[in-house]
């Protein structure tokens, strides 16, 4: 019996669901989510129609990871916070890169450290002056056909693109991402995350922490 | 229908932080036990945990209660988070270390809750499966197998496997919309 054509795109969506698919037609299993409805519908569908399987995750102790989650989410800093928002990014860049020069004239300040073990990449994030400057410190680049898409995470925003990460050290003009700020590395096909939001899975990320 | 997580999923759509502690509060246990039966390793678990929390929080918007239960859309987040960070491993690591030391899945979901509908009729529909392929299917849900790591636990060519599952889903899908 041949079947229906739609069963192609519905052993797809469950398979999705499973999770068997390799990373490449999970990535594109998930472009399609993104783009098509109907397909969208279809992961909804097996989602619910898996759904009755999760009785048998067992409940675990979860440590109390609430203060960190809100030190992340929600930084204690209303004003530092207001001077960040992206409307007033770049009179905001000024006024804080201005001020910058002024007291200590541009000194190299690490941001953040990005490491994946399982991949043995780190990426190292300093700002000095009024550039943000990304290099990798270990490992390799993306391999052929997909590229490391850098992110910013502002505490309950949406990830902005910084841009990719390929074989050179990326500098930008970029105020100091504020404390409780993500910074994050996604794997992306090659020109970047076609939706503007990530897309691949997250390689690595670490929280601006001072 | 009475959903309180859901609930609380809506309300920290709307920034409501005290919704998102009753929500770490009600689903944290749930989403660990999660992530320790795909990832293996407490320390990775709880690192995804921060992720899964983060993202549920940033994401709240996009939960939509007609669509379905809140620990439904909590746990299909949860799992995908997981499964992303299992792909993303070179394929070194996904050795046969880890399919040892993966639990048993026998169906103790469908025959625990057996009282509740859903439940019974996914249940009645993996019995008209061969029990091997229940089995894989329920393995590839729970701990997150790849096809890969299947077609080696069950000692079948990769593309026998591809096929086995894609006919039970279907088979599965008939049952469940009959």
């Amino acid at each position: 019996m041949i079947p229906p054509p739609h069963d192609d795109d519905d052993a797809l969506a469950a398979e999705y669901v499973l999770g068997v698919l390799d990373l490449p037609d999970r990535l594109a299993a998930e472009s399609r989510i993104r783009t098509e409805a109907a397909f969208a519908a279809r992961v909804a569908g097996w989602e619910q129609r898996l759904a009755p399987l999760n009785d048998d995750y067992p409940e675990a102790p979860a440590p109390d990871l609430m203060p960190a989650l809100e030190a992340r989410l929600f930084p204690q800093a209303p004003v530092r916070r207001a001077w960040f928002g992206w409307l007033s990014g770049l009179a905001a860049a000024a006024v804080v890169a201005g001020a910058v020069v002024f007291f200590r004239p541009e000194p190299v300040l690490d941001v953040a450290m990005l490491v994946n073990e399982e991949h043995g990449i780190t990426y190292m994030v300093q700002h000095k002056g009024e550039m943000l400057m990304v290099s990798r410190m270990k490992g390799d680049a993306a391999p052929a056909g997909q590229v490391h898409e850098l992110w910013i995470i502002p505490p309950g925003g949406a990830p902005q693109s910084l841009g990719l990460l390929g074989d050179m050290p990326m500098e930008m003009p970029y105020p100091m991402p504020p404390k409780g700020w993500t910074l994050a590395v996604s794997m992306e096909p090659v020109g970047g995350s076609p939706t503007g939001q990530p897309t691949g899975p997250v390689l690595m990320s670490a929280t601006v922490s001072a | 229908m009475d959903d309180p997580v859901a609930d609380l999923i809506t309300r920290c759509a709307a920034q409501d932080r005290a919704a998102f502690r009753a929500l770490y509060d009600a689903a944290s246990g749930k989403l660990m036990g999660v992530l320790l039966r795909i990832l293996g390793t407490r320390s990775e678990a709880e690192d995804a945990l921060q992720e899964v929390f983060t993202r549920v929080w940033l994401r709240a918007g996009r939960f939509d209660a007609t669509r379905g239960r809140g620990m439904t859309w909590l746990i299909a987040l949860t799992r995908n988070h997981a499964i992303d960070r299992l792909r993303a491993r070179p394929a070194a690591t996904e050795g046969d270390d880890v399919l040892a030391a993966l639990p048993d899945a026998a169906p103790r979901a469908e025959a625990r809750l057996a009282a509740q509908g859903e439940a019974r009729r996914i249940a009645e529909c993996f019995d008209t499966l061969e029990s091997d392929r229940a089995q894989a299917v329920r393995g590839a849900y729970l701990d997150g197998l790849s096809y890969d790591q299947l077609a080696r636990r069950f000692d079948v060519p990769l593309n026998t496997m591809r096929t086995w599952l894609r006919r039970s889903l279907l088979k599965l899908r008939e049952c469940m919309e009959q």
